[in-house]
Parts: structure tokens; sequence; C-alpha cells
């Protein structure tokens, strides 16, 4: 399936043609998915569909073919830490906050990335009016945070970079019902203020509700492309889960 | 009871030094699952060092010995750990044996197998008297300096950006490069800090012992691994106190175990290692038990 070249736009995600195998068993085929500055994107399937394989190699941290293209900049044979720099970010399942490290040691970390030398400061400013519980537990270790507290800590730590592209791997996992409305009240603020986003997601229906465009990835390769209108149409869903 | 402060001094002394070592293992270990036995060609090199220029004074003597330390960390880390990024940790223990048979060989052709010795800070090997009870001047010293070391480390690793990358890079190096750590520059840094905390441990051994073979650095090694471990190789802050304890034990152990049975001490201090593993096999301070294979 290849995207729609009107949705590529200078800002943004542009991946076309990647391909990630594990010891030469394909986990992504050659998938195309462009994501514009403003836009929410969403990316589901069953387990082992390559989701979030995808989002590591997007981010270079396993190898891959195809281009990547940042900001409509190549990241082509860039290793993680260098194509942050172009402009993008990723919150990784399990959240991965750096537990021994207090709050704002981790959003400062967040800020090693930043293009820009100055502004860290504001940028953890905005952060914390986004997320107001971590300026309440600044000095208090990560790993003391609640489930739903460590991911608002983790996209803050995200955002710290300033990034266009904000990539998610299932954010809303393992979290309560309230804690997953902050995350995605928070993300659409994200996208609001002119960010690209990324979504990985088991629960569906309320990632294709919550997206503009939502790609289903079935078995390495995208199978179908969905709109917020196909949120509760069943049998689209089972279609694209079970062929 | 003088007797017993005295010996209780010592192993604390000797716990100082051995959670150095440990330190310097732990410290690359968090950041690139390097168990570095050649640790202790580095303990040597420093303190052939030492012995080697101790007559041109101290402050040339003890700042050689920290460059050379630091040098020969570095240039492992170049010329071989580098090359095995994509290797597990026992390939890299295992070209950590390599590297550190490799150096004691090079150091027999260049130095010789007998010992070179110099009288390093021997003014340090004097008793000084404190409330009626005699102490050893290097004893104190080796805990003063442990002591300045670990504050000055801790400010490093919690007040700057850069002791904050590496701190985050040992708990989760993967992690740490998303969020957009170079993973060069903490890694050389590890290792450079390895070396400083090498230097250290160099200069209390050569204090010590006034002579520097082969096979200098190896014991202290062996033992600061093994404390490592038991502590929790994990986290930086495992790997010290678990150093600390096997120091603390092996020097009570010395001196305290009866007549005859003092030369078994390692013995004793490995049966004491065996059952903090049975007991705790992820470390004495890491959470949970740990994952277990069956």
């Amino acid at each position: 399936m290849s995207i729609d070249s009107s949705t590529i736009s200078a800002v943004g995600l542009h991946v076309t043609g990647l391909t990630v195998s594990y010891n030469g068993v394909p986990a992504v085929r050659g998938i195309d998915l462009a994501v514009a500055g403003g836009e929410a994107v969403g990316l589901i399937g069953p387990n082992g569909a390559g989701k979030s394989s995808s989002l590591l190699a997007i981010m270079g941290a396993t190898a891959r073919t195809g281009a990547v293209r940042i900001n409509g900049r190549d990241a082509s044979g860039l290793v993680p830490e260098k194509v942050v720099r172009l402009g993008i970010a990723l919150v990784p399942e399990g959240r991965h906050v750096f537990a021994d490290l207090s709050v704002k040691d981790n959003l400062r970390l967040g800020g090693v990335a930043r293009r820009t030398k100055s502004g860290a400061q504001e940028a953890m400013d905005k952060v914390m009016d986004l997320f107001p519980i971590l300026r309440e537990f600044a000095s208090r270790p990560a790993g003391l945070l609640s489930g739903g507290q460590q991911q608002q800590l983790a996209i803050g730590r995200a955002l710290m970079s300033d990034p266009d592209v904000l990539m998610l791997d299932e954010p809303s996992l393992g979290l309560s019902p309230t804690a997953v409305d902050t995350v995605f009240e928070a993300l659409a603020a994200v996208r609001a203020a002119g960010k690209a986003v990324l979504v990985v997601e088991q629960r569906a229906e309320f990632t294709i509700a919550f997206c503009d465009r939502t790609y289903v990835l079935h078995d390495g390769v995208i199978t179908l492309s969905l709109k917020p209108e196909d949120a509760e149409n069943v049998q689209i869903l089972t279609e694209a889960y079970f062929g | 009871m003088s007797q017993f402060i005295q010996s209780l001094v010592d192993a604390l002394s000797a716990g100082a030094v051995l959670g150095l070592a440990a330190l310097a293992i732990g410290l690359v270990f968090g950041v690139i699952r390097l168990a570095n036995f050649a640790t202790g060609e580095i303990i040597t090199g420093a303190g052939y060092a030492l012995v080697l220029t101790w007559d041109l004074g101290w402050y040339v003597a003890i700042p050689l010995s920290i460059l050379v330390a630091v040098i020969l960390s570095l240039l492992m880390e170049l010329a071989v750990f580098s090359r095995m990024r994509k290797a597990g940790p026992a390939t890299l223990l295992i070209a950590s044996f390599g590297v550190s048979f490799l150096l004691q060989r090079v150091y027999e052709l260049i130095f010789g197998n007998n010992v070179r010795s110099a009288p390093v800070a021997s003014n340090l090997s004097q008793s000084v008297e404190v409330a009626g009870i005699r102490l050893q001047l290097l004893s104190v010293t080796a805990i003063v300096l442990s002591a300045i070391l670990l504050v000055l480390l801790q400010l490093f690793l919690t007040r700057t950006t850069l002791g904050l990358q590496l701190q985050a890079a040992a708990a989760d190096f993967t992690t740490a490069r998303l969020v957009g750590i170079p993973a060069s520059r903490v890694i050389g840094l590890s290792f450079v800090l390895s070396g400083v905390l090498a230097a250290a441990v160099a200069f209390v051994l050569t204090t010590q012992s006034g002579a520097v073979g082969p096979t200098f650095g190896v014991r202290i090694t062996v033992l600061a691994l093994v404390g490592a471990v038991i502590g929790g190789i994990d986290k930086i802050s495992g790997a010290l106190a678990g150093g600390f304890l096997v120091g603390f034990a092996s020097s009570m152990l010395e001196t305290w175990l009866p007549q005859g049975v003092g030369n078994f001490r390692d013995a004793f201090v490995y049966v004491l290692v065996i059952v903090v593993l049975l007991l705790k096999p992820s470390g004495l301070l890491v959470r949970g038990r740990g994952a277990v294979r069956t």
C-alpha cells in the first residue's frame, strides 16, 4: 500500500519501503507511511505485526532498509542519538523512565538532544504545564511514580527535545482509564501545537477515533488505512485483524 | 578493645579500596555490559608508573600513574571492546581475559618477572595514635582517599549533565540513546573514570607493598569482580557496596581467624559469596530476587 503524496510535507515523518528483519526473518516488509505536522497517525495491528519494530527502525535502533526522512532530512545510517537531533522523539513501550533519577533529572536528560542550546528551562516549564503532576513530584525518583505518572514523564521527557515528530509505543498499556484520558488529552494538545504524532496502540477503536488516519499493520505489511469514522465499523476492524 | 578498633579501621580501609576497584568495574559494566577483568592490568600499569617514577617526586609520579591508567583504559576500549559492541556479556568477559593475559605477558617482557620496587609514600607506613589506639596511617589515608573520591564521583554523577547521562546510560543504555545521549561519549567517560579509580587503587596497593610485578592487580580484581556481582553489578551503588563488603569481610577474617586457618581466608570469603548468591542471585542492592534460569 503506497501513501498519498498530498500527505507529505516538509515538517514531519516520511517513510518509504521500510523493511526490518531479525535473523533473516522479516518483521516489517516495505511499509510506507507519512505523518505531517499537526496530524496524528495511528498504527494498529495484532501482536507481532511489526508495529514496535517499525518505530525502533525509524529511530535507527534496529537494522533496516528503506528510506526515512524526518523534516525532509535523510535519516539513513544514523544512530538513534543522531536521529533524535533531526527532530523526532520516541516514547518507548513500557515507558522506560530512569527509575533512580528524579523527575526533573529525567526531563533534563530529555533536553540533551535539543537542537537549540537555549530554551531548556522554558521547555521544562511547558512540559510541567502540560503535566502538572510532574511539577509536584519534580524531586521524587521516577521509579516511585505510578504507571500513569511515569507515562506522563516519558512523554514529557520526549517533548523536552522539542521534536517536530512524536512517536509513542503503546502509551495506554497498563494504565487506568483516567490516566489514559490524561495522556491522550496531552497528545491532542501536542497535535494542536503543530507537531506530527505517530501512535502505536492495541486499543484499535480508540486509536482510529483519535487519529486523523490509522494504518493497520498485519504480518509486517500495511493492509488498510482507516479514517476516524471507521472507528465503530466492526466489520472493517475484523477484516483488518483477521483477514 | 583497642585491637578490635584497629582491625575495624583496617577492614574499613580494605573495604574502601576494594569498593573503589569494584566501582571501576561496575561503571563500565553498567554502560556496555563488560565485566572488565583487565581492570587488574590497568591497576598494574598505574602501579609500575608509580614505582618507576617515584624518584622524580610524588607530584610527577601520581599524575603520571593516573594518566597511564586512563590511557590504558581508553586503549582497551578503542582497540578491543569498541569492536565488539554487538557481543554479549560472556563474549566480552572472555575478551577481557584475553586482554588481561596479553598485558601480563607484555609487562613481563618489558619489566621482567621480578618485582620492581620503590618506597612509594613510605611515610604513610607509620602508625599514628588516636585516643590511645594505634592506627596505620595508610589505612586512614585509604579511607579518606576513598571517601573523597566517592564524594567527588557522587557530585559529578548527580550535579553535572554529563554525570546524569552516565547514570542514565548505566541504568538503561538503549533508552539513553533513544533520548539522545551520545553512546560514544558516555562509554569513553566510563572508561576514563574507571581508569582514575584504578589508579587510586594502585596508589594504595603500591604504598602497602612497595613492589609491583606483572600480576600485581589480579587478586584485587578477582575479589572486586566477586564483590561487584554480590552487590549487584547492574547498579553502580551495588558494585561499590559489594566490593566494600568483600574487602571488609576478607580483612576481618584475616585478623580474627585462628592461627593456621587464616591462610584460608579467601575460601571463607567465597563461602560467604556463595551463600549471598544463593539467597539473592541478582545482588544485595538489586530489588527482587532477579531472573532465575531453570
